[in-house]
């Protein structure tokens, strides 16, 4: 196990650094100039060759890439162009928005995917899979920046039960933290949720038609105890991965979602640094979507192999 | 081996102001308005984060609507007509030779920090502009020295008479006084303003404002306030008829004409100081030619791609400066006519059909929406328009390599006549991405930057736009309306044309 573990993360340091540079490169070859969007159509040579030499980008890019590593792998990912903050600060402003956001949106998910999948893979071609199947494949194609307003126009607007939009704190005033999150939450919750529902459900029926479980029921086991110890749990295998997909996708931020609920997560600070070519907030932003898709990808494998202790060989 | 740099983002165009003639001194107005004892918190939605909030440094339009009410400037464009007024300049006057601008400074002004304001700080700002070449060194150019000399006197030398230097220097907030000796790192994040609220925290969400209770003018009322970022319309508007916001500028404009029926809220809407247009790429044939180019003129309905692209919510204009204006020249050679401009093609001896890519940028969703309705327009004189929407990083590479046959933008926040023509127009100017050149347009232009005498620069200015708009150097589509929105009952606040959005005398409802 440890040594499972121990494999896998220097696996992904290698990755990373392949990543570092890949990244760089295409930020610095997408096209845009950050000084002259920094200028806006107000245009003066003079003060465009400052701002350039000030930024460091008159420099070749192989020097400027060693400088940026260099003072990555320290922790220090640099000052924004845009905002004359440290990346690092930039990033952890907006960590706990976006945690918060991602796990309640997860929970919000597994609380409709794992019920109605199992229910709707129980009783195959029934109506309660007819109605998780168009349910699903609904929260699947409704755009989530049209779900969004709509719950905003009925549940803050006319109803009033929750904030138009905003972020509070948890550190600040728990009540209003979780108010705040239930709107952005059972938005992308809802595709999250359609999503796995059509996983939970095939998986079930997969490990309900496996011979384990028919050999259980032919010793006479009870139904609820074929399902809680013979199929759920394999079936959870493949769910456990998908989960960790979806994770790892909230978790690098959801920026329509974002938008629409004034959520000031990390997909808000990503789109920010594209459209002013901010180049440091990219490249950290960017480093550490890897850096999270990699360590949920190395929870989700050390979780199989308790899952299923063949995997830890 | 870290950098502290800062760039900032967006920035369509800052802002300039227009003053009083050369030789006016001004008293100082009593600008404060009685307040109540009303109190109580103040929630603006604005519809984005400000990028920083270093006034000489940030471009961007969001932090200016924050840092409206935190700092002062030597003079400020007077709400309605954006005559220029004083602030932390009591009065101001120039030599006969229009070289020396001689300006008294109020002496009973306090920083955020406490310390007091004098001429040492002007001086200090100033040059911090000029010697660290800022995105607004480009307003100092005539300026050759800034000098202190008393504590409650400063002295500017231009190298020629600059009529429009009252509006470069009090247009907008970016040419606001900070402390001499101020931490400079620090202001990104915090602010040492003279204004009527103090920068008290920042957030990826919300900036938080208190009410400065040593402020030169008449305190606010209120206890302090708060700008919260909703980017998306429809939770801005829902935010405010729900009461967890109390002012919005992120109304949507297609819901300009119910809001106005709609007694949930109080719809404030008024001519801006901005102005969109359609430029062609004088380097490039056949928009070379000036038939060409008047023939596309003629061929356009500017009425229809104003209803498209903004509803109820603008005005089209011939000319670049909008009828509330002193500067204002009424000036509208053009009527739309699709016979007309094919006979102007014809007699250009250009064979039909000619293709024009034609570059917009999602960044102004606007100009998207008018590329449709102009392609439409020039299909029947057999222009065949092929929209290119760009994002505006993009666009405004190809902007400055000339990489375009035409492209639609907007001018923001003009005040002087200087900023509506002279860079867009002169030869060689430095926003004249497009390659206008005429002999006639520049000597009015030169003239008009140096005249004294308002009336006589009014003139030249009109002689100037006349050419400019037969020689299609811009094709100019229409002026926008500022639209806000406030909960009914608010008072003391005024919707401007320049959209500066000040909250110093505003009073919640009782």
């Amino acid at each position: 196990m440890t040594a499972l573990a121990l494999r896998r993360a220097l696996q992904s340091v290698v990755v990373l650094l392949g990543v570092s540079v890949v990244v760089f490169a295409l930020v610095h070859l997408v096209d845009g100039d950050p000084v002259r969007l920094a200028l806006g159509t107000r245009f003066d040579q003079e003060t465009y060759e400052a701002l350039r030499e000030r930024a460091g980008l008159d420099q070749p890019l192989v020097v400027q890439y060693l400088q940026w590593i260099s003072s990555a792998v320290t922790g220090d990912l640099g000052v924004s162009f845009r905002s004359g903050e440290p990346v690092t600060a930039l990033i952890l402003e907006r960590l706990p928005a976006t945690l918060s956001l991602a796990g309640a949106s997860i929970l919000v998910a597994l609380l409709i995917a794992v019920p109605l999948g199992t229910a709707s893979a129980l009783r195959p071609r029934s109506v309660v899979d007819a109605a998780g199947t168009v349910l699903s494949q609904i929260g699947i194609s409704v755009p989530e920046f049209w779900m969004g307003i709509m719950l905003i126009l009925l549940f803050a607007g006319t109803l009033g039960w929750f904030p138009a939009g905003g972020y509070v704190p948890l550190s600040e005033d728990p009540l209003q933290w979780a108010r705040s999150l239930v709107l952005p939450a059972v938005t992308t919750g809802l595709v999250s949720g359609s999503v796995l529902t059509r996983f939970t459900r095939s998986s079930v029926l997969e490990a309900l038609g496996a011979e384990h479980v028919r050999t259980a029921r032919a010793k006479g086991l009870g139904a609820r105890a074929v399902l809680n110890w013979h199929v759920l749990r394999n079936a959870l295998l493949p769910l456990v991965t998908v989960t960790g997909v979806q994770l790892a996708y909230l978790l690098s931020g959801v920026v329509v979602v974002e938008i629409v609920f004034a959520w000031p997560g990390l997909g808000q600070l990503a789109l920010q640094a594209v459209q002013a070519r901010d180049y440091p907030v990219l490249q950290g932003a960017v480093l550490l979507f890897a850096f999270v898709f990699l360590l949920v990808n190395l929870v989700v494998d050390l979780l199989y192999s308790k899952l299923d202790p063949r995997i830890s060989a | 081996m870290r950098r502290r740099t800062v760039l900032s983002s967006l920035a369509a165009t800052p802002i300039v102001a227009a003053g009083c003639s050369t030789g006016d001194g001004v008293d100082t107005g009593d600008t404060g308005q009685g307040g109540g004892e009303g109190g109580g918190e103040f929630v603006a939605a604005i519809s984005a984060q400000p990028d920083q909030f270093d006034p000489h440094k940030t471009t961007a339009y969001a932090s200016f609507q924050v840092l409206e009410n935190v700092y002062d400037t030597l003079v400020v464009p007077g709400a309605e007509d954006q005559v220029m007024q004083p602030s932390l300049a009591t009065d101001w006057t120039t030599s006969e030779d229009g070289l020396t601008w001689t300006f008294t400074l109020r002496d009973d002004v306090t920083f955020h920090d406490g310390s007091t304001f004098d001429a040492d700080d002007v001086v200090f700002s100033y040059d911090r502009i000029i010697d660290q070449q800022l995105s607004n060194a480009y307003r100092f150019a005539t300026v050759t020295d800034v000098r202190a000399q008393d504590p409650r006197t400063v002295v500017i030398t231009v190298s020629e008479p600059t009529p429009a230097l009252l509006a470069q220097i009090g247009g907008f907030k970016g040419m606001a006084i900070l402390p001499s000796g101020v931490d400079e790192a620090s202001l990104t994040t915090q602010a040492v303003g003279t204004g009527p609220f103090r920068l008290e925290s920042t957030s990826a969400s919300e900036v938080s404002l208190s009410r400065f209770d040593d402020y030169w003018g008449e305190a606010s009322t209120l206890d302090g306030m708060t700008f919260r970022f909703l980017t998306e319309p429809a939770a801005a508007m829902t935010a405010l008829t729900s009461g967890q916001v109390q002012w919005t500028d992120n109304v949507p404009t297609q819901d300009v004409s119910d809001l106005a029926e709609d007694d949930q809220v109080e719809l404030g809407q008024v001519a801006s100081v901005d102005y969109w247009y359609l430029a062609m790429n004088h380097a490039k044939a056949p928009f070379d030619n000036r038939d060409v180019r008047r023939a596309i003129a003629t061929a356009v309905d500017r009425s229809a791609v104003t209803e498209a692209a903004r509803f109820d919510a603008a005005r089209p204009n011939q000319t670049a400066i909008p009828e509330d204006s002193y500067w204002h020249h009424d000036y509208a050679p053009f009527s739309t006519d699709v016979d007309e401009a094919k006979r102007l093609l014809e007699g250009a001896g250009v064979t039909t059909p000619i293709t024009m890519g034609l570059m917009v940028t999602s960044e102004y969703p606007e100009t998207v929406t008018a590329a449709q309705v102009l392609a439409s327009q020039l299909e029947p004189l057999g222009v065949q328009v092929e929209i290119q929407t760009e994002d505006f990083a993009t666009w405004l590479d190809r902007q400055g390599r000339g990489d375009f046959d035409a492209f639609m933008l907007g001018w923001l926040g003009n005040i002087d006549p200087f900023d509506y023509y002279d860079g867009q127009h002169r030869t060689g100017g430095s926003n004249n991405f497009h390659g206008y050149s005429s002999p006639v347009t520049d000597d009015l232009l030169n003239r008009a930057a140096v005249a004294t005498d308002r009336e006589e620069r009014k003139d030249l200015y009109d002689q100037a736009a006349e050419q400019i708009v037969d020689d299609v150097s811009y094709l100019y589509l229409y002026n926008p309306d500022v639209v806000q929105a406030w909960t009914p009952g608010l008072t003391g606040y005024t919707i401007r044309p320049d959209k500066a959005v000040n909250f110093e005398e505003v009073e919640l409802p009782s």
